[in-house]
């Protein structure tokens, strides 16, 4: 098997774009070979140049970018010619966002059967006979139904399956998927990652899977390269390079990220620094200036070298062998106890009319349906839950930055009204998912910290400064960063100033909304400490909201599990997140992908349809997608909220007895 | 790739070619326009009837009208009248234009609806219609003219503002502004207007060209600037029983105001490449 010649054969992959500060090398002799019927994962960072590698294997470069390899072959063809042919016929192509690559104005239908017509020359009737097979097999159901229908009518995940049913339309060889689940909710990711994986059972595809989530790579791929500033740092079968990760890289990658199965491990280790210059690229190993285990030689070239039954770029990966990874910066200071009850909220609510208007009909949609829950001083209250559940809208809620429909909010023993007074605003403050939109591109980082300090009457002029200076310290920035404005920063760097600001009035409570998720993995690590520090110092409480289960069992006290505008179960971190569970946290819960969790697939719950599919009047608002439904019960009443432990409540219909005796869907190590 | 565009700051971006160019051209017209009566050869006004429709020669370039007066000094003295309603109108659709639609994107509700209905209807008129509107229920003159084409294109102005503004008010850092309990006033001036000005003013620049137009349209119907004004749509319009005799009386002051109005759109449109960041690295065709 080894001897054969595999289908992909890459060697020295060398890419440079010319831009207007110079060349930039984005790809620096990256090696790589995908065996036929193999599935390979190619992980890194943001800016490590794996989409790149994408788009060289396809032929889909600009003309500003200059390709050299010494080898580029797919089935002894030089792909440097044979791209065009190739690709749509035996390389099919699975990109990030089903919206984007699908064309609105035509039917999916048309859409899966046009590579038929292109390229295998069917009639236009036996190909869209063809698509409608293609896609029932990708597990759309009425598939001649929505053969006809239009992209804006089938939601992410079909649309997802659709892309995927054109790519394989002409039965390729090869698969590229370019983190083809990231834009999709974690239930809706686990049912495209199933298919994949049966796809490659059933047809034998080989894949190249882009991915930066390792989990995902795990569960599909059996052999794993990890990219680093575009250089190839380690690569070797996937289970036992996570297992046992030889470059320091590769260990950091792991080292920093949070991993649901592990509920709170004491502390993250960040890689510290950034992304090298690639405009200048380093002749030595590039990780260097960022690597704890940095020395002599390594300013030297780094080949690729087998070891251990894989291959490592880094001349010392033997020698530290059983060196450990440097241990996290200690957290600031022990935690302060929590405190009592600051905020209160009860049964929230707020809808949304679509189509407003004068002339319009109107439609409501309730996105936040009857939410009550409490916070104490100095408590992380985590809210999971996919996307459109409501979670960023009870965030604003809460802080009053949208109007409720009904409900009432207490903070620290007073009612705050629907136009809050200015000490509620100082005490309770946002930071955002997007660092790009969360700073004013106008404004320095000097302006932007300042103002809440002078609006709130706490510091003026000199004062001012120091403040804000002390406010970067916080952060971990330093005080060159006053006179930056936003386009100048990093994203990680963009993130820590919207922190600070929020910090700035010195709030006793903060809206995480997604904080950490437009992060790297190395940044998020840092971000996630230095919320944690906060925490701890400052005694903040935090409504962190997330959709990444992983970061919210690293980082909550308590959990809180959203579904359509409710919260279907609350509890303890370490009890939410171990059975009795409600069946959406199990589903929920069971569709994470888990760095070294391929047993895993037993305990396997997957959910039917996504959040938009029809909604149930009166029951439970689960039931349609519920996989331990009871029937009318569930789908006329609404569910009790029992109490399944201390503080630890689930609204379902099932009593908790039998809900214990559902699978641990996370082997959370104690 | 874009990523170079992170190392710039908007001080050190090189200049556009095309808002150099314009900018010279229009600066040049804008100089003969003011020192006009100095600079003239002739009195604009002063009839010659024995030098009545001579073809342009080198004593006067542009020929000479049916009463013998010099085109050349006459384009000369005409120039203020162009540029004033192109600059003019724009300054009133501008000023009136985006409070309003500011005003709109902050309250929304019953106000917008008030606002933009009534731009609705406002748009809904073909602009030379409105302008006649405006100006038959009362005396003609530069002013009024001006007034007119100015609220002709205030619909347009209010429409971009509201656009322009209720994307910056999605924005996080507006939401952030918010949750600092910051007033109205403080977000329009603070966070909104420095982010909305590039792309106003852009839209400003490149809506001058229309001004001058529909100003000069007016002035042809007779709704402008009245004779003996040397408007340059006047003159086009008094031009017109001698087309076939003497073209150049016409023929001058309406390649004038072509030049004047390539000028201003190449301005405006480097100005769109400098101030707007999405089409950056397109490159100006």
């Amino acid at each position: 098997m080894a001897d054969a010649p595999p289908l992909l054969d890459v060697r020295g992959l060398s890419l440079g774009y010319a831009t207007a500060r110079g060349t930039v090398r984005a790809l620096d002799g990256v090696t790589l070979a995908i065996r036929r019927g193999a599935a390979m994962g190619l992980v890194g960072e943001s800016g490590s140049g794996k989409s790149s590698v994408v788009l060289a294997l396809l032929g889909l470069l600009g003309k500003e970018a200059a390709l050299a390899a010494d080898r580029l072959d797919f089935a002894g063809e030089d792909l440097r010619v044979a791209a065009p042919r190739l690709r749509g016929l035996r390389i099919g192509t699975v990109f990030q966002d089903p919206a984007a690559a699908l064309n609105p104005a035509l039917r999916i239908g048309l859409q899966v059967a046009e590579p038929l017509v292109q390229h295998r020359g069917l009639s236009a009737r036996a190909a869209h006979g063809r698509a409608v097979e293609l896609l029932a097999e990708m597990g759309i159901p009425r598939a001649a139904a929505v053969a006809q229908a239009y992209p804006h009518q089938l939601s992410g995940g079909m649309k997802q399956r659709a892309v995927i049913a054109t790519a394989l339309a002409c039965e390729p060889e090869l698969l590229l998927l370019d983190e083809p689940t990231t834009a999709l909710d974690v239930t809706v990711e686990a049912q495209i990652l199933d298919l994949l994986e049966r796809l490659r059972a059933e047809r034998g595809v080989s894949m190249l899977l882009v991915s930066h989530n390792l989990g995902i790579v795990d569960r599909l791929c059996d052999g794993l390269t990890v990219l680093y500033a575009g250089r190839v740092v380690e690569s070797g079968a996937t289970e036992a390079l996570l297992a046992a990760p030889r470059h320091p890289y590769t260990r950091g990658l792991l080292a920093a990220l949070p991993r649901a199965d592990r509920g709170r491990i004491g502390r993250l280790a960040p890689i510290p620094g950034s992304l090298p210059d690639l405009t200048r690229p380093d002749p030595g190993c590039n990780f260097r200036p960022r690597c704890p285990f940095a020395a002599a030689g390594c300013e030297a070239p780094q080949a690729l070298h087998p070891l251990d039954a894989r291959h490592v770029a880094c001349h010392r990966a033997e020698m530290l062998h059983d060196a450990a990874w440097p241990a996290p910066d200690a957290a600031a200071a022990d935690r302060v106890p929590l405190g009592g009850t600051l905020l209160e909220v009860a049964d929230l609510a707020r809808g949304f009319r679509l189509g407003r208007g004068l002339f319009r009909r109107q439609a409501e949609v309730r996105a936040v349906d009857g939410v009550s829950f409490s916070l104490r001083r100095g408590e992380v209250l985590g809210l999971v839950g996919e996307s459109g559940c409501g979670k960023s809208t009870l965030g604003r809620l809460v802080l009053r930055l949208i109007a409720a429909d009904r409900g009432s909010i207490r903070f620290d023993g007073s009612p705050v009204p629907a136009m809050p007074p200015d000490g509620f605003r100082r005490r309770a403050q946002i930071v955002f998912q997007n660092p790009d939109t969360s700073l004013n591109p106008r404004q320095t980082v000097d302006v932007a910290l300042r103002r809440p300090l002078e609006r709130f009457g706490l510091a003026h002029g000199a004062a001012a400064t120091r403040e804000v200076e002390r406010l970067l310290d916080l952060v971990r920035l330093t005080p060159a960063y006053r006179p930056r404005y936003p386009h100048q920063m990093s994203g990680g760097e963009k993130q820590r100033i919207g922190i600070a600001r929020a910090l700035a009035s010195r709030p006793d409570f903060l809206v995480c909304d997604e904080a950490v998720s437009a992060l790297d993995v190395s940044v998020q690590a840092a971000v996630l400490n230095l919320l944690e520090d906060l925490r701890d110092t400052l005694g903040v409480a935090y409504l962190f909201i997330s959709h990444d289960i992983g970061v919210v069992s690293h980082i909550a006290d308590r959990i809180a599990v959203m579904y359509r505008g409710a919260i279907v179960e609350e509890g303890p971190a370490a009890a939410v997140l171990a059975p009795p569970y409600h069946p959406y946290t199990g589903a929920l819960l069971s569709a994470v992908p888990v760095v070294g969790a391929r047993g895993r697939a037993a305990a396997r719950t997957r959910l039917k349809g996504d959040v938009s599919s029809a909604p149930t009047e009166g029951g439970c608002r689960f039931a349609h997608r519920c996989p331990a439904e009871r029937g009318t019960v569930c789908r006329t009443q609404a569910p009790p909220v029992q109490q399944a432990g201390p503080g630890h409540a689930i609204a379902c219909h099932i009593p908790v007895a039998e809900l214990a005796r559902a699978p641990a869907a996370l082997a959370v190590a104690e | 790739m874009s990523g170079a565009a992170g190392a710039a700051t908007p001080a050190r971006r090189r200049l556009p070619r095309t808002l150099v160019i314009g900018l010279v051209i229009v600066g040049v017209i804008a100089l003969l326009a003011a020192l006009g009566p100095w600079i003239a050869p002739h009195d604009p006004d002063a009839f010659a009837m024995r030098m009545r429709l001579r073809p342009p020669s080198l004593a006067r370039p542009f020929g000479t009208d049916e009463f013998g007066r010099d085109v050349f000094s006459r384009v000369l003295a005409g120039a203020h009248y162009s540029l004033l309603m192109g600059f003019g109108a724009t300054a009133i659709s501008l000023a009136i234009g985006v409070p309003l639609g500011l005003l709109a994107a902050l309250h929304r509700g019953w106000v917008e609806e008030v606002i933009m209905r009534g731009v609705d209807l406002m748009i809904s008129l073909p602009p030379v219609l409105l302008g006649l509107l405006i100006l038959a229920v009362t005396e003609p003159g530069l002013f009024k003219t001006i007034l007119a084409v100015g609220l002709v294109y205030v619909p347009i102005m209010t429409r971009l503002a509201r656009a322009v503004a209720l994307e910056l008010l999605a924005e996080n850092f507006v939401e952030a502004a918010r949750a600092r309990g910051e007033g109205a006033w403080h977000i329009l001036a603070r966070e909104i207007m420095p982010n909305a000005w590039p792309p106003l003013i852009v839209e400003t620049a490149l809506r001058i060209t229309f001004a001058i137009l529909l100003g000069s349209a007016l002035s042809f119907l007779g709704l402008g600037p009245q004779p003996p004004a040397s408007e340059w749509g006047l003159m086009i319009a008094e031009s017109r029983p001698f087309i076939a005799e003497a073209p150049w009386i016409g023929l001058a002051p309406g390649l004038c105001l072509c030049l004047l109005l390539i000028a201003v759109n190449v301005a405006g449109e480097g100005l769109r490449d400098l101030l707007d960041p999405r089409l950056r690295g397109r490159g100006h065709g």
